[in-house]
């Protein structure tokens, strides 16, 4: 890793571990009193730790300029394995949680592993662990091939990825002690926001100096839906946390926004997080790896480029169908709902634009369980943005809302969505990556797809019928015009859906260990790859599905 | 003419980037600027009372607890909701809580008006081990909260933060922060009158855990749980009917 | 600047945005002498090499 670093960047990679391990030290002063002292610590350690990897590479030969000849994908590599354990770490927390649920002693007599606490680490770690990571990973890949440039420099890469992951840690660990914001997928505090605002900044102007070098003058779409994630979640995570801390001694803040502004601001952001964190980036993942799995073009590119401006332009608007009946404006609720009705058309038009790109290679679908990880993440995107449409409805929303149908549509997406296009993009990656001919165990891939296929739907399903009953249940009324159910009977209600979701996540689970295992194994098997082209041999392709 | 400009835009990576934000930032603008006047428009509540430093930090361990994971606070304008819950929840309720706590799902029931649906008693009990008090429950327990001391040193920096993004607290409040919290558990003190004058007469003072000789963090999640809905008398007052929900199914 | 002016601003100009905008974007995604550019793109990512 440090031997691809220059000279002088391995000064600056020096002085930014020195520069973070201070800032590390002087927070654990300040908070001493406070939870605060903690994160200081664990900043400092990582400072540190970075410190020493630097320190201990740092005689190495330095690279030649033969290496700008080459794509630079170091930093690739790490953050597809980065991505895969939190993958599993978040999948884990996640099924922990779902079995609190159901038995609710699940948990030690200690704070941290109440379910109040849980949840987050589960959140941020498969969001932004696992599909943060798999995001940076890809469209580093992604930029350079279609750019046909290789990364400006070394050391903003590494500087992205492992800041990036060094948030998460304080994040995630955060949420253990009991530091965060309570704003749903923006929990973390003040200074791990400010950090994330600095790694974000550096991912923006390496991203946009690469495009800068491209050697085609046109951008290939992929890039514009990686950069509009790039940039509005930028725009999205500073306008939510504004806030003011206690003091610098302190981990907490408040946030500057008050009741209503603060709801608004908050699913405004909460909402864009879904569209260009988990839809944009990954359709930017779904417009370069299944046309290159495939080995066909993708369908149309017009459609493309229109349903990247319908995406971009109207996801914005329809924050506010998360607070349908409440005390914001109506007219507000109204404008949410219709846009995103109209929402449909472009997501339509994505999901189709990946269906029809397979039009004609059905076979190679059936055989190929990589290119049927990326087929079924778009029937699945299909399916979730028709629900989330649906959902938006105000009379729709009345019952859905409050209740486990609205897991049940979140997972469709994030399971049947994010994770299956990730695999599929995993599974197509890794072999180029390290210059294999094709995974360690086609046989296993197989079975990560149908474990991952039956857990998703187990979970939906479960989640369908216990939303819907819920909802039901609570407006039931009798004949004399009284509530007819108590809370606490619909909660009866729900304990054999809260069993059968807490299944259809392990299944989950067992799969992505699965996938890790055998990203492991391949990149230790032996069998190079002899030519060093970029995408997989029809031959390949074919074996894979044996 | 516009063929053009869009070529222009994508040769420069810059311009495309500004195209992109111009393209995204008009929703959130055109949805939100609105509402930052919405006070204009808003009920009126000259009875508001604001959070006492004790039962601030117990919304502050409602906060860290992830509590707003399982309960909403936020009773929407639907007939069942009304008579399950109480009046609906209006927009002033909320204006000095920062952040809100609206939540988006009820694993658990909403609790914007469960102040004094309870006891005291009850709550303890309840956050002890909930299943204690509602056999069917899935609540986590939280025995700890009982045994666990209070904070209060550095409530003045909360309070002072807190009026940092608009939350009218006086210099006089900021200062007695930390013996207002404390009086507010221990009835028998000196600071009690300090309280009532500061917060308001229908603020309740009393040991909620049930026990004086140390000032707990269920002291004040219990103060907490026990002044939600019971700010303001506003929505009492509401005499907008709500709406029957909609039924698809019948 | 009122409440009043704000939502009427809203109410109005994000109509006019939003019907120039996607005017904008149809106009561009079919230009006949884009085709050419767009072909190209569509199969550039199929080209087998790995150097920049």
């Amino acid at each position: 890793m440090i031997s691809t670093l220059t000279r002088t960047e391995r000064f600056l990679a020096l002085w930014i571990s020195m520069a973070v391990s201070i800032c590390g030290l002087a927070l654990a002063i300040a908070g001493r009193e406070d939870p605060l002292l903690i994160h200081g610590l664990l900043i400092l350690l990582f400072g540190l730790v970075c410190s020493y990897i630097v320190m201990f590479g740092y005689e190495e030969k330095a690279p030649g300029t033969e290496r700008l000849s080459l794509y630079y994908d170091e930093p690739i590599k790490a953050g597809v394995i980065f991505a895969m354990i939190w993958a599993v770490f978040g999948m884990f927390m996640g099924v922990w949680v779902a079995a609190q649920l159901a038995w609710p002693d699940l948990a030690f007599d200690a704070p941290w592993s109440g379910l109040g606490r849980l949840r987050p680490t589960h959140t941020t770690g498969v969001i932004f662990g696992f599909g943060g990571n798999a995001l940076i990973a890809t469209s580093f890949h992604v930029v350079q091939r279609t750019s046909r440039a290789r990364l400006p420099d070394q050391l903003s890469s590494w500087f992205v990825l492992v800041g990036y992951n060094m948030y998460c840690l304080i994040a995630v660990s955060g949420y253990l002690l009991g530091i965060t914001q309570s704003k749903e997928y923006a929990e973390s505090e003040w200074y791990a926001d400010i950090w994330l605002v600095l790694v974000w900044v550096t991912y923006f102007v390496l991203y946009i100096r690469t495009l800068a070098r491209r050697k085609e003058p046109h951008i290939y779409v992929a890039n514009w839906y990686f950069l509009a994630f790039i940039l509005v979640v930028a725009i999205l995570h500073i306008v939510n946390n504004l806030a003011v801390p206690v003091s610098l001694g302190h981990a907490k803040s408040y946030t500057v926004w008050p009741g209503v502004q603060d709801a608004m601001v908050q699913w405004w952001y909460g909402h864009n997080a879904v569209a260009f964190f988990l839809t944009s980036g990954f359709l930017g993942m779904l417009y370069y790896y299944l046309p290159v799995r495939a080995q066909r073009p993708i369908f149309s590119y017009r459609l493309s480029i229109l349903s990247f401006w319908g995406i971009t332009f109207f996801y914005m608007w329809a924050g506010s169908h998360h607070l349908h009946y409440t005390a914001l404006p109506d007219w507000v609720q109204t404008l949410g709902m219709t846009f995103s009705i109209m929402l449909l058309v472009p997501s339509w038009a994505s999901a189709g634009n990946a269906l029809l790109t397979l039009n004609g290679a059905w076979h190679r679908v059936r055989d190929d369980a990589t290119l049927r990880f990326m087929m079924i993440a778009a029937v699945f995107y299909g399916l979730s943005t028709f629900e989330g449409s649906f959902m938006a409805i105000r009379p729709v929303n009345s019952l859905s809302h409050y209740t486990d149908w609205t897991i049940g549509h979140v997972h469709a997406g994030a399971l049947g969505w994010v994770a299956l296009i990730t695999f599929g993009s995993f599974y197509t990656l890794v072999p180029v990556l390290w210059k294999r001919r094709q995974m360690y165990s086609p046989a296993l891939i197989e079975w990560h797809f149908w474990l991952a296929l039956a857990g998703t739907l187990i979970y939906v399903f479960a989640m369908w019928n216990s939303g819907i009953i819920q909802g039901l249940m609570w407006r039931t009324y009798t004949e004399e015009d009284t509530l007819a159910y108590s809370f606490v009977d619909s909660l009866k209600a729900m304990w054999p859906y809260y069993v059968a979701r807490a299944f259809g996540g392990l299944l989950f689970l067992i799969g992505a260990i699965i996938c890790l295992y055998n990203i492991l194994m391949t990149i230790r098997s032996p069998d190079k790859a002899e030519s060093r082209d970029d995408v997989p041999h029809p031959a390949d392709l074919a074996l894979a599905g044996e | 003419m516009s063929e053009f400009f869009h070529r222009k835009l994508e040769r420069s990576a810059i311009g495309f980037v500004l195209a992109i934000i111009a393209a995204a930032s008009v929703g959130g603008i055109v949805e939100i600027a609105p509402l930052f006047t919405i006070d204009e428009t808003v009920e009126a509540a000259p009875d508001m009372r604001l959070y006492t430093p004790l039962e601030l930090a117990g919304r502050n361990i409602y906060v860290r607890e992830g509590c707003y994971a399982c309960h909403s606070q936020m009773i929407r304008t639907l007939r069942d909701e009304v008579d399950r819950y109480g009046p609906y929840s209006l927009a002033v309720e909320s204006k000095n809580d920062h952040p809100m706590l609206w939540g988006s799902k009820r694993t658990g029931p909403d609790l914007a008006r469960v102040g004094d649906k309870y006891g005291d008693a009850w709550h303890v009990a309840h956050l002890t081990y909930p299943r204690d008090v509602v056999p069917e429950s899935n609540m986590p327990a939280y025995r700890w909260l009982a045994r666990t001391e209070l904070r209060i040193d550095d409530l003045s920096e909360h309070l002072a933060a807190q009026r940092m993004v608009g939350v009218p607290y006086t210099d006089e409040m900021v200062k007695d922060a930390r013996a207002d919290a404390y009086a507010q558990a221990n009835p028998d003190t000196d600071g009690v009158p300090g309280v009532m004058q500061r917060y308001g007469d229908e603020t309740q003072v009393r040991a909620f855990d049930g026990v004086t000789s140390q000032l707990t963090e269920m002291d004040a999640l219990v103060a907490y749980l026990q002044i939600l809905g019971r700010l303001t008398d506003a929505a009492h007052k509401n005499t907008a009917a709500p709406e029957t929900s909609p039924q698809p199914l019948d | 600047m009122d409440h009043e002016f704000w939502v009427v601003f809203s109410k109005s100009w994000g109509l006019f945005y939003l019907i120039a905008m996607a005017v904008a974007v149809v106009i561009y995604a079919f230009w006949p002498s884009n085709r050419r550019r767009f072909d190209k793109a569509k199969h550039s990512v199929l080209e087998r090499e790995d150097e920049p």
